[in-house]
């Protein structure tokens, strides 16, 4: 059994909060795309002054979903979590020789700090975890949500995934090669034939339990593989398909795609298999990080049409089955099922 | 749950490159705090750490594991998980089956390389080798892609109490059929980053560690590794099997980022919760392989925890005052060393204990002693209020 979304929020490099437009793209400066972030009214200014960017937008975006009622646990995805406090604290290092150093970058580098922020603020002692796991850090928090739902019926988690862009992590990922080197628009990423993509970053969150009623969609499955074998992929996927949908078309494919023409086939590969699907893409929208599947999720579960910049094969059904694909780094490649629900039937 | 047993164990600390060498250190009371030799820092000579006194290019060499980009932190992980696919006879075939699954740990990852991460991130060079390898999942990839493990892979860094939820992920897996068999645990190597760290919250002891003692002065860091191997106990009939894992717990002490709260809410919220999923009463358990970091906060508040749960405290230690606080590992080593316990059917000794604590009187367990052990706790408390406890039963 699958599990229900009954709320969505999203910081992200587009208009995705607030009076949310996303059908006007906006650009990337320099191959990366920043988070517009809010005015965060929730938290108060002495916390706020010493958060990092990545527990800032974590907290930010899913502290909303949180006023209400508390939730009964708390769990997050983040390939690097506060990267740039934790290079703060290494220039430190470096620069002072090991001298004294001020301890705070250093508390508030470490991957758990926003689930930990999130249960200080909210006197939240429930189950509290971050996962890590690079490109499937948002899939393994997915599929902890599902367990934990199943091994107790009844309650509400705060699922969230999210990563920060940091002139560090830039720089790292830049030398290895995962970014371009020219200066590319996000509007034309897929229109480019070399290597690398644009960085991005950015929170979703979602309260979720396994209560049908008024939900936002339903999560039916999460899937991961670490290969960079294509015919693996596909046969991987295929099994998927069969167990799960069993001869019914997915409505829309979620595409990561992502403009890095080195691993554009993983893709093209995914589509094929799904000839009768909808093709949507989000990385012109979000950019490249970690835990952009949550992102990609956040759009997916968002009622009405896509926005027209998305649609890379258009399909005159509505979405009801989507199937969110994301390939990361090469070697890993994570796949999220879910169905929208109509709010009219449920 | 009951059904989840351990069938393979595997370690590498300052104690011992296996775990036979970790018990015989444990029973004797050997503890491995010493001088830095290898690890270059300001720190050297100045903060004792439990370090692993074997260089990096040796281990490089001796498990054959010889990418420019492996750092120590994967070297250590690839040492226990050696040991522990072998200790559960995991064939290579095995390893690649979409129903073997891996959880990894580490809070440090490939930072432990403090230097080329710093030229690398503030791009001041062409790149070193290791450009893919700072995140915590390199270890865990490191190995998946060695031994192309062909179902789930993850990695959890909930600060030092990682690994513990890495077994606790690792046993759910398994609980809900999305793996036949689970290799989970943790690594961390030292890193200048955590030395500066923890000596910048002035939280590392200047000499050896006293966890537990009165006149405790703070931590010392190690490094590690540690794996287990969980399978359904229908599916390893024909196995040893060292223990059962039946409890889990974790909770949020939502407190501090960096310390727990004076009765230890989220300590006690995790050990109840343990109890809870193992169906066991306090009493039931007979040994408790606490964190004990040495810090005045740590064992302040565990001791006051454990006295709350438990009302009479059962017998007691920190391996930390043995191999130092590994951070993403230590959740794995204290597991271990308690399923070490559990299968030999005896207590373990702390070690640079005088004087107990004055409000609480606790007293760690005085000497090595063969004892009938029903059920053993693993304490992993961490940063960020992350609160984890295990609970490992006899067969």
């Amino acid at each position: 059994m699958g599990i229900f979304i009954h709320k969505i929020n999203c910081i992200s490099p587009q208009q995705t909060w607030g009076d949310i437009d996303i059908q006007t793209l906006r650009a990337a400066e320099e191959n990366r795309l920043y988070a517009r972030e809010p005015v965060y009214d929730g938290i108060p200014p002495g916390i706020l002054r010493r958060m990092g960017r990545a527990v800032r937008m974590g907290v930010g975006c899913a502290l909303p979903l949180m006023k209400d009622s508390s939730p009964d646990g708390i769990i997050i995805g983040t390939s690097n979590g506060g990267m740039e406090d934790c290079i703060k604290f290494l220039n430190q290092i470096m620069d002072y020789e090991e001298g004294m150093l001020t301890p705070g970058n250093f508390v508030q580098s470490t991957a758990n700090a926003t689930a930990a922020q999130l249960g200080l603020m909210t006197a939240n002692r429930n189950y509290n975890i971050t996962h890590v796991h690079r490109g499937l850090a948002f899939e393994n928090a997915l599929l902890d949500a599902m367990m934990w739902l199943k091994e107790n019926p009844g309650h509400n988690l705060l699922l969230e995934g999210l990563d920060e862009i940091s002139n560090y992590n830039y720089n790292i990922d830049y030398l290895d090669g995962w970014y371009k080197d020219g200066n590319v628009q996000n509007k034309d990423l897929y229109a480019t034939e070399t290597k690398g993509t644009i960085a991005g970053e950015g929170a979703a969150a979602f309260i979720v339990n396994n209560n049908r009623e008024q939900a936002i969609a339903e999560v039916k499955s999460v899937r991961t593989i670490h290969t960079n074998n294509e015919a693996d992929l596909k046969s991987f996927l295929r099994r998927f398909l069969d167990e799960q949908i069993s001869g019914e078309i997915i409505d829309v494919l979620v595409s990561g795609e992502n403009g890095d023409s080195r691993y554009a086939h993983y893709y093209k590969a995914v589509e094929a298999l799904l000839p009768d699907s909808m093709v949507v893409r989000y990385k012109h929208m979000f950019g490249e990080f970690g835990a952009g599947s949550a992102l990609a999720l956040w759009l997916a579960c968002r009622q009405g049409a896509f926005p027209h910049h998305s649609i890379k094969r258009a399909m005159p059904h509505t979405a009801g089955s989507i199937l969110i694909y994301n390939s990361y780094k090469e070697w890993q490649h994570g796949f999220i099922l879910l169905k929208r629900m109509d709010p009219e039937n449920s | 749950m009951s059904e989840i047993v351990v069938t393979g164990i595997g370690v590498i600390s300052a104690v011992g490159n296996n775990a036979e060498e970790n018990r015989q250190a444990l029973i004797n009371g050997k503890g491995g705090i010493s001088d830095l030799s290898l690890f270059e820092t300001h720190y050297a000579g100045l903060r004792p750490c439990g370090e692993i006194k074997t260089d990096t290019q040796t281990l490089k060499t001796s498990l054959d594991a010889n990418e420019p980009e492996v750092t120590r932190t994967s070297l250590l992980a690839l040492y226990a998980f050696l040991e522990a696919i072998s200790d559960a006879g995991l064939t290579q075939e095995l390893l690649s089956e979409s129903d073997t699954a891996l959880v990894g740990a580490s809070t440090v990852g490939g930072m432990c390389l403090t230097d080329e991460l710093y030229h690398d991130a503030n791009r001041d060079s062409n790149g070193s080798p290791y450009l893919s390898e700072y995140d915590y999942a390199s270890a865990a990839i490191y190995l998946q892609k060695r031994f192309n493990i062909g179902g789930i892979v993850n990695t959890i860094n909930t600060a030092c109490s990682s690994s513990a939820n890495a077994i606790m992920y690792g046993a759910r897996l398994l609980k809900h059929g999305f793996c036949k068999r689970v290799i989970a645990g943790g690594a961390d190597s030292l890193a200048k980053f955590t030395i500066n760290g923890f000596n910048a919250l002035h939280i590392l002891s200047p000499a050896q560690c006293t966890p537990f003692d009165r006149d405790r002065n703070g931590l010392n860091l190690g490094e590690g590794a540690a794996f287990i191997v969980l399978e359904k106990e229908i599916d390893a009939k024909h196995k040893r099997r060292y223990a059962r894992l039946t409890g889990y717990g974790n909770s949020n002490d939502a407190f501090h980022p960096s310390s727990l709260s004076d009765n230890g809410v989220g300590p006690q919220l995790a050990m109840r919760q343990a109890l809870s999923v193992a169906g066991l009463e306090p009493d039931a358990v007979d040994f408790i392989n606490a964190h004990g970091t040495a810090t005045e906060n740590n064992d302040l508040v565990e001791s006051e925890a454990m006295r709350q749960v438990f009302g009479t405290v059962p017998a007691f230690m920190s391996a930390k005052a043995h191999t130092g606080h590994t951070l993403g590992a230590a959740g794995a080593l204290g597991a271990l060393y308690g399923i070490l316990g559990l299968y030999h059917q005896e207590v373990y000794p702390a070690i640079h204990f005088t004087h107990p604590i004055e409000s609480t009187g606790l007293v760690p367990s005085e000497a090595y002693r063969p004892m009938s052990l029903r059920n053993v706790m693993a304490n992993s408390f961490g940063f960020g209020g992350n609160c984890s406890s295990l609970i490992f039963s006899a067969l």
